[in-house]
């Protein structure tokens, strides 16, 4: 071998390396068939989402929407960390109760419907699960996910945010509450971390409401931009140049400038307290 | 070498199709890998390397693909990787990737190197990976050197000795340490285990950097969990490195945001590990010092992170003028607080309206006394000194005591109005019923003097002693009620006092006869108590009411013989524990029964009444508490009968007959046996009566002549000759009995 495989590299790649920072929205907007990925499917790389409540209904739902339906159509997908789907009944001592994994929004919708219509369109349940079976099949359990069990099926299904999530892993969780943010963080060490991949783990503070779970969603969606943003900048750079010549501040790799891009975000949001660790898949 | 850019997209394509196949099923992986291995190799373009590791990455750490497929897998990959990263390779993605394959494939290259000692071909690639790794480690960028993190926990990981779950089924074995055997070819333990203590401590390291890189702890912390939990041998040293480090101490004076963020991040990661391992093991041995860790990192978080909340607040607020009046304030004199002691107790009157010092002699005082010069030559002065805040909190205080007094006063009115109306209600409804005189006076008393009273007159000191009611007499009913209830407390008593030191009992008992019944709580003195209440409170009383009754049916049970059946119940659900109660008790009835027949007696001789007028409780509980003892009596429980039966006060024909039951069970003959032989041997008022009953037994149950024949032999020996002599052709169980005898 007498070549320098090293200049190789750079010599082949430097006219067509860089890929142009901006996230491409016009291709990830039409999903073409997975098999057919031109030449966007290397270049429309995103970081993968995944949005947690306690039932996967409401705010991680808002937030899976968000994502999904951005210009950027993150990759995302969607768990629960409570025991049970509990959604709110005629007095709070009569919650309806169903099993994560097992129940579909569709069926919930229509035996709610079915139950009282005036009452569960009033507190804007039926809302909420007519948008949710719109997005997925049904909620999903957080403690039950194995990640890196490929996911091709919800691609298949048609579930949104799921083109870009067959691979079953994440880069980034998003919890929307404190408890949940716990969960996440101790179920993932319960797992044992086999699959030695990083992933960051966020909290996002958000009331269990409508109202706030929109405002919510919103925010997270912020967050999302700015972290891809960093990521997709990364990945541009260190394609070229190498990380031995981004010696300056702004040439912090993603994973440093988290914790800047949360704190920034966190000014913007003094409503909606955040927290953040690095933890394992 | 170098391909046209339109190739490289359809080249990505095509592996994207190939990665789709393998997602699908995990079959093809084989032939995948192997199939684009030399497509993505080193030398391959940048996008195609970066899909290459990142298949890899995924390929070792899918848990769909089986271990032993990953494990036949890793050897070709293996050289692959290893050129790669000797290129060097630079691209941070691509090293990321590799990396993390690198860690998933440690493992499966070890446990291959356990069974296949011969193929030191693979250890050596994967050790010159690690060690390219290790070098190179920190001078990688960051997100490389997140993933070198993981790469060291995998390597402590293996190279530390585990749990053998099952040494019959090596195969199930998770991979580490314990799974090489000593004497391995290429692996030496020792070796294994020191590299594996100095990456542990490089692991470790992160905690005691001066200033810490955020990523790096929170990438550490959160792959601990599993080497703590399943690697006893380092948990310790890992847990107490955790334990000695402070986020909070190990950043830098400029608090930015972002720092604040990695402070609180790193804390709350700490702390979830921490509660993790709690988690998992609740008796932990080192929970004490977690919790206070624990406990410290919150207090050090409302230090410096609220801290900063609070900072960031501060522009929130107006800064104009009015803000800073506002501010102001803060730093004003606080008067003194007046201590305002609650209006004495008593009847309403205007001086203790007025009085606020809790100085008797002040208060007491009468300023009568003093000439009224005098008084104003002080007065005046004082006056002019006087704090215009203290005064307000003064007359405040008055005007709250005031409005409180009457607003009592006003509900003790209506009250009365009301009794006064419910008075004459009731008169209506039942003209012949009279309660009592106190209530009805009271509110006539009430219902006169209301009107009377002037609205604007303040009553402060018309108040008067409140009078309660006389509630209405019980009916015989609720009175049992009552009673029942009062007996179910003292209950309650001793099951209380059950728990009660032996020292104590000891302490009583050497006081010996000088002690008084039940002068200490205790659970005896207790039991002491309601065998009393039960004996001798109502004695006389019940009896005349029965003598009354006589004929007619029983009357529902009266309260001492609740208490009787209450405390028999009580004995009967140990038994064998409480049986000293019984004794007590049953001693306490039969002395009563006595009592009441030397009562009655002298009555006879009086007014020669009818003869059973006395009930002898004694009979009949000794009766019932026996039976119910017997029942439950096991062959061993021979020092309960014996105890039993010695210490009951008197022992009569109907118990000895019902201690003869016991014969019938085959198991349970010699206790019966042994029993009357006690009662024979040391109870010689009873013994005639013990005798016949032995007798009785030895001609009705066979299984008991070995054990009695003995015993009749020795206390009758003229008496059982005969009776052996015709039972003898009969039965040759006894012949053994009957030799003793005999002689």
């Amino acid at each position: 071998m007498a070549y320098d495989p090293r200049r190789v590299n750079t010599g082949s790649t430097t006219p067509q390396t860089p890929p142009p920072p901006p996230p491409p929205p016009p291709e990830s907007a039409t999903p073409e068939m997975d098999t057919q990925a031109t030449q966007e499917g290397t270049d429309s790389w995103k970081l993968k989402f995944c949005t947690v409540c306690a039932s996967n209904n409401n705010r991680s739902m808002e937030a899976h929407l968000r994502l999904s339906a951005a210009p950027t159509a993150f990759p995302v997908i969607s768990f629960g960390t409570g025991s049970l789907v509990r959604l709110p009944g005629p007095s709070i001592t009569q919650p309806n109760v169903y099993g994560f994994n097992t129940t579909s929004y569709n069926q919930m919708y229509e035996e709610l419907q079915s139950k009282d219509e005036r009452l569960y369109r009033n507190n804007g349940i039926l809302n909420m699960l007519d948008r949710n079976r719109n997005l997925k099949w049904g909620p999903e359990r957080f403690q039950d996910w194995v990640p890196g069990a490929p996911r091709v099926d919800h691609a298949a299904k048609g579930d949104k945010g799921a083109q870009g999530t067959e691979g079953g892993v994440v880069d980034v969780i998003i919890t929307c509450e404190e408890r949940c943010w716990d969960a996440v963080v101790d179920d993932l060490m319960s797992k044992g971390s086999t699959l030695n991949r990083p992933v960051h783990v966020f909290n996002v503070d958000i009331k269990d409401n409508h109202e706030e779970a929109l405002l919510g969603g919103k925010a997270i969606l912020d967050l999302a931009n700015r972290l891809n943003a960093a990521a997709v900048a990364q990945r541009a750079q260190h394609g070229t140049e190498g990380w031995e010549n981004g010696s300056d501040a702004a040439r912090l790799s993603f994973d440093e400038k988290v914790p800047e891009i949360l704190a920034e975000w966190q000014e913007l949001n003094p409503n909606l307290p955040a927290l953040w660790t690095l933890a394992w898949l | 070498m170098a391909q046209p850019t339109g190739d490289v997209a359809h080249q990505i394509a095509q592996l994207n199709a190939a990665r789709n196949l393998v997602l699908g099923d995990a079959a093809f992986y084989p032939q995948i890998i192997n199939g684009i291995l030399p497509i993505v190799g080193p030398n391959a373009k940048l996008e195609v390397r970066r899909w290459g590791a990142d298949f890899l990455a995924e390929t070792f750490a899918s848990p769909q693909l089986a271990t032993a497929q990953k494990e036949q897998l890793a050897q070709n990959v293996l050289q692959s990787i290893q050129e790669t990263m000797l290129l060097p390779e630079t691209d941070a993605a691509v090293l990321q990737s590799l990396v993390q394959t690198a860690a998933s494939l440690y493992p499966l290259i070890f446990r291959h190197i356990v069974n296949h000692p011969e193929d030191s071909q693979s250890w050596e690639k994967m050790n010159t990976i690690k060690q390219d790794i290790l070098r190179r480690m920190d001078s990688f960028p960051c997100p490389v050197k997140i993933c070198c993190v993981k790469f060291l926990q995998r390597v402590v990981q293996v190279q530390t000795p585990g749990l053998i779950a099952d040494p019959r089924r090596p195969d199930q074995n998770e991979t580490s340490l314990a799974i090489v055997p000593r004497n391995h070819a290429v692996l030496t333990i020792p070796h294994l285990e020191a590299e594996a203590s100095g990456l542990l401590d490089r692991l470790l390291g992160v905690f005691q950097e001066e200033t810490s890189d955020v990523l790096l702890v929170n990438a550490t912390l959160n792959c601990l969990a599993p080497l703590i939990r399943t690697r006893q041998s380092i948990a310790n040293k890992i847990i107490n490195n955790v334990l000695d480090f402070y986020p909070a101490k190990h950043v830098r004076p400029p608090f930015t945001p972002a720092v604040r963020v990695g402070v609180k991040s790193m804390e709350r990661t700490a702390r979830a590990l921490l509660i993790h391992i709690l988690k998992k093991n609740p008796s932990h041995p080192l929970l004490g010092k977690i919790q206070v860790y624990i406990e410290r990192l919150m207090q050090s978080r409302l230090e410096v992170v609220d801290d900063a909340s609070r900072k960031r607040t501060l522009p929130v607020e107006p800064t104009d003028g009015l803000d800073n009046a506002k501010r102001a304030r803060l730093d004003a004199l606080t008067p003194p607080v007046l201590q305002i002691p609650p209006m004495l107790p008593g009847p309403a009157a205007y001086d203790k309206l007025f009085t606020l010092t809790q100085d008797h002699g002040l208060s007491s005082f009468d300023v009568k006394q003093l000439p009224p010069d005098l008084v104003v030559k002080i007065a005046v002065p004082l006056l002019a000194q006087v704090n215009p805040l203290m005064l307000t909190q003064a007359v405040d205080a008055i005007r709250n005591r005031y409005q409180a007094v009457t607003k009592e006063q006003n509900l003790a009115r209506q009250q009365m109005q009301q009794t006064a109306a419910a008075a004459d209600d009731d008169d209506d409804y039942e003209p012949e019923y009279q309660p009592m005189d106190v209530a009805e006076n009271t509110a006539e008393e009430a219902s006169a003097v209301v009107p009377e009273v002037p609205e604007f007159q303040p009553e402060l000191v018309s108040l008067g002693p409140f009078v309660l009611p006389q509630p209405p007499p019980l009916s015989e009913e609720e009175a049992g009620e009552v009673g029942r209830s009062a007996v179910a407390r003292v209950f309650s008593m001793i099951n209380v006092a059950e728990t009660d030191s032996p020292a104590k009992n000891k302490n009583q008992q050497q006081l010996g006869f000088a002690r008084l019944a039940g002068s200490n709580f205790d659970r005896d003195a207790w039991v002491l108590l309601l065998t009393r209440l039960a004996t001798r409170a109502p004695a006389g009383l019940e009896g005349g009411d029965k003598l009354g009754k006589k004929g007619s049916d029983r009357r529902q049970p009266t309260i001492s013989d609740s208490i009787r059946e209450t405390l028999f119940q009580y004995i009967l659900e140990d038994f064998r524990g409480r049986l000293n109660i019984g004794i007590t008790w049953l001693n306490e009835e039969w002395y009563n029964d006595r009592i009441q027949m030397k009562v009655a007696a002298s009555k006879r001789s009086d007014e020669e009444e009818s003869e059973s007028t006395v009930v002898c409780h004694y009979d009949t509980w000794v009766m019932r508490l026996l039976e119910g003892i017997l029942l439950y009596l096991d062959s061993r429980d021979i020092k309960v009968i014996v105890r039993f039966l010695s210490e009951i006060p008197e022992v009569t024909v109907n118990i000895t007959q019902k201690v003869a039951t016991l014969a019938k069970d085959p198991e349970r003959v010699n206790l019966c046996v042994q029993a009357l032989m006690y009662l024979i041997m040391f109870r010689p008022p009873a013994r005639e009566m013990c005798l016949n009953t032995l007798e009785d037994i030895y001609q009705t149950y066979e299984d008991s002549r070995p054990a009695a024949g003995k015993i009749l032999a020795k206390w009758r020996p003229q008496q059982t000759q005969p009776t052996e002599a015709v039972t003898n052709g009969a039965s040759d169980a006894a012949q053994p009995a009957a030799q003793p005898a005999a002689q």
